[in-house]
């Protein structure tokens, strides 16, 4: 092949690559076919072949100038976003919002942020999925926007009531997380954990002495709603061979502040402890959520003649003091 | 992953065509899609950017029909093959049941084509699944260019290059004239088909 074949066979490769979009492809061929003609100095006409060629390179650059500066994740139409979330939604769960939050994530994948920003703030709506769709939106903010609009919206949500501490401090982790892989080293403001309100003060109103007698409450005898449920009891032993022991019984049942203790027959210390109208003192009475000193009267006594228990004595006893 | 709809008696799989970028992969789709109109079942759907680029991925449905009882319905899709575009590939990829990997036969390609299949094989493996064992047929497109003497690589040359290890199908092919298109896609269909029915026989 002599040297004009050549240059035509790379110029012709060079239109080729360009007409099918293998641009740097092309412009190697468009540069050797260059290289060509000016190192041959017996070609007719170089300089118009050098400038037919530089403006075939000035269009194919002006090309790869075009692909370079196409978006990368453009916005698309609201049916490709439709299809996007039909095609790419992973979630087969039953649950709706689930679904809907897989969706809004597919999304955001093929950096559709607006739409998928939009999704994720109706999302917050749902319990089951508030907290993920959260998370999401910083995401989308970090991809989209900015790392200040993901610090905006989080202290938006510090300021409003959307989340309780415990989930705002899952989102500053988050958050900072995000930031730290970006390079930023900022603290966030954490979510305080209300301190416990004080019980507001009853203002009462400025009332004369003779008025106080008055009002002054009467003391009701029967507390019975003021006494915890109570598990079991502590009773130290004043007598006998086992003088000085805490021996412990359940409560059987309650009733107000009767509770009722089972003891077996041969525990005969307790059945002589235990004598109708007497009061124990030092009892520890023992609840689910605390324990408490008191005194009992023995209500009644009651030897139980059938049944399982049969024998054994049934023990009623009321609450005085604690 | 394919869907078996056990109720209505229904498969359907996602079959994907991988290559380089300009190598002819959203073509093989036009090509069926207009070729094979009895099958298509609904609008080819391309998503492209500046230069006809695929952006995010080319969708095309179509059916076969009853095979033993089961409607079969093939999901086509195609991955946007500029480099740039790992991560759209990726969430492409995912329930891949069969791939067609679509190399361009013209020389100065010859790396790209390479680079694409390693690719290819980085992607699968994230979802754990090994492009020795997945469904694999090997097209080599452009191969009309010869006639108008544009520099091709040899199909022996490209077997070397692609196909040494893996041992799969491989079609020479011009997605532009057609030649090829189908029996690429069919026997695509076949091992994706034979895969799944091994699939449940052992589930």
């Amino acid at each position: 092949m002599n040297i004009v074949e050549n240059i035509k066979a790379l110029l012709k490769e060079a239109g080729l690559y360009h007409s099918m979009g293998l641009l740097s492809e092309a412009m190697g061929k468009y540069k050797k076919a260059v290289e060509m003609i000016e190192d041959n100095e017996q070609l007719k006409s170089r300089t118009n072949l050098i400038d037919g060629i530089s403006k075939k390179i000035n269009l194919l650059e002006k090309d790869m100038h075009k692909v370079e500066a196409a978006a990368d994740k453009p916005e698309v139409s609201a049916k490709v976003q439709d299809l996007i979330k039909k095609l790419f939604t992973v979630a087969e769960d039953k649950n709706q919002d689930a679904v809907a939050l897989d969706g809004a994530i597919a999304l955001a994948k093929f950096g559709q942020h607006e739409r998928a920003l939009l999704e994720f703030k109706e999302l917050l709506a749902k319990d089951s999925v508030r907290v993920v769709a959260a998370k999401n939106i910083i995401r989308c903010h970090m991809a989209n926007t900015s790392v200040d609009a993901a610090v905006d919206q989080y202290e938006q949500w510090l300021s409003s009531d959307l989340f309780v501490p415990g989930e705002l401090n899952k989102l500053r982790f988050f958050l900072e997380s995000l930031m730290k892989k970006e390079g930023v080293e900022k603290k966030l403001l954490p979510a305080e954990t209300p301190a416990a309100t004080p019980e507001p003060t009853i203002e009462m109103p400025e009332v004369e002495e003779a008025e106080i007698a008055v009002l002054e409450i009467e003391e009701d005898e029967d507390h019975d709603d003021e006494v915890l449920d109570i598990n079991s009891i502590g009773i130290t032993l004043d007598s006998g061979p086992r003088k000085g022991d805490i021996v412990e019984l359940d409560v059987s049942f309650q009733s107000g502040n009767v509770i009722s203790l089972l003891i077996t027959h041969t525990d005969t210390d307790l059945i002589e402890l235990f004598s109708v109208g007497e009061t124990l003192h030092n009892i520890q009475f023992y609840s689910s959520i605390a324990m408490f000193g008191g005194s009992g009267i023995v209500d009644t006594k009651t030897h139980i003649e059938s049944g399982p228990r049969r024998g054994d004595y049934s023990i009623d006893l009321k609450v005085v003091g604690t | 992953m394919a869907i078996f709809n056990i109720k209505k008696r229904e498969i359907e799989c996602k079959i994907v065509y991988y290559g380089p970028g300009r190598c002819g992969k959203t073509t093989n789709l036009e090509y069926i899609f207009k070729a094979y109109k009895k099958q298509v079942e609904g609008e080819m759907v391309s998503v492209n950017t500046e230069g006809d680029r695929t952006l995010f991925f080319d969708f095309l449905p179509i059916g076969l029909g009853k095979i033993k009882g089961c409607e079969v319905k093939i999901q086509l899709y195609t991955v946007p093959g500029q480099v740039q575009y790992s991560s759209t590939r990726k969430l492409v990829l995912r329930g891949v049941d069969g791939v067609i990997f679509v190399a361009d036969s013209l020389e100065v390609r010859r790396e790209k084509n390479m680079i694409s299949l390693k690719d290819l094989q980085q992607n699968l493996k994230e979802y754990g699944i090994s492009l020795f064992k997945i469904p694999l047929v090997i097209q080599h497109n452009k191969r009309d260019l010869a006639e108008q003497g544009f520099p091709l690589m040899s199909i022996e040359q490209m077997e070397r290059d692609l196909n040494r290890q893996l041992k799969v199908p491989s079609f020479p092919a011009s997605a532009f004239t057609g030649q090829g298109v189908g029996a690429t896609l069919k026997e695509c269909m076949k091992l994706t088909l034979k895969s799944l029915q091994k699939e449940m026989q052992i589930g």
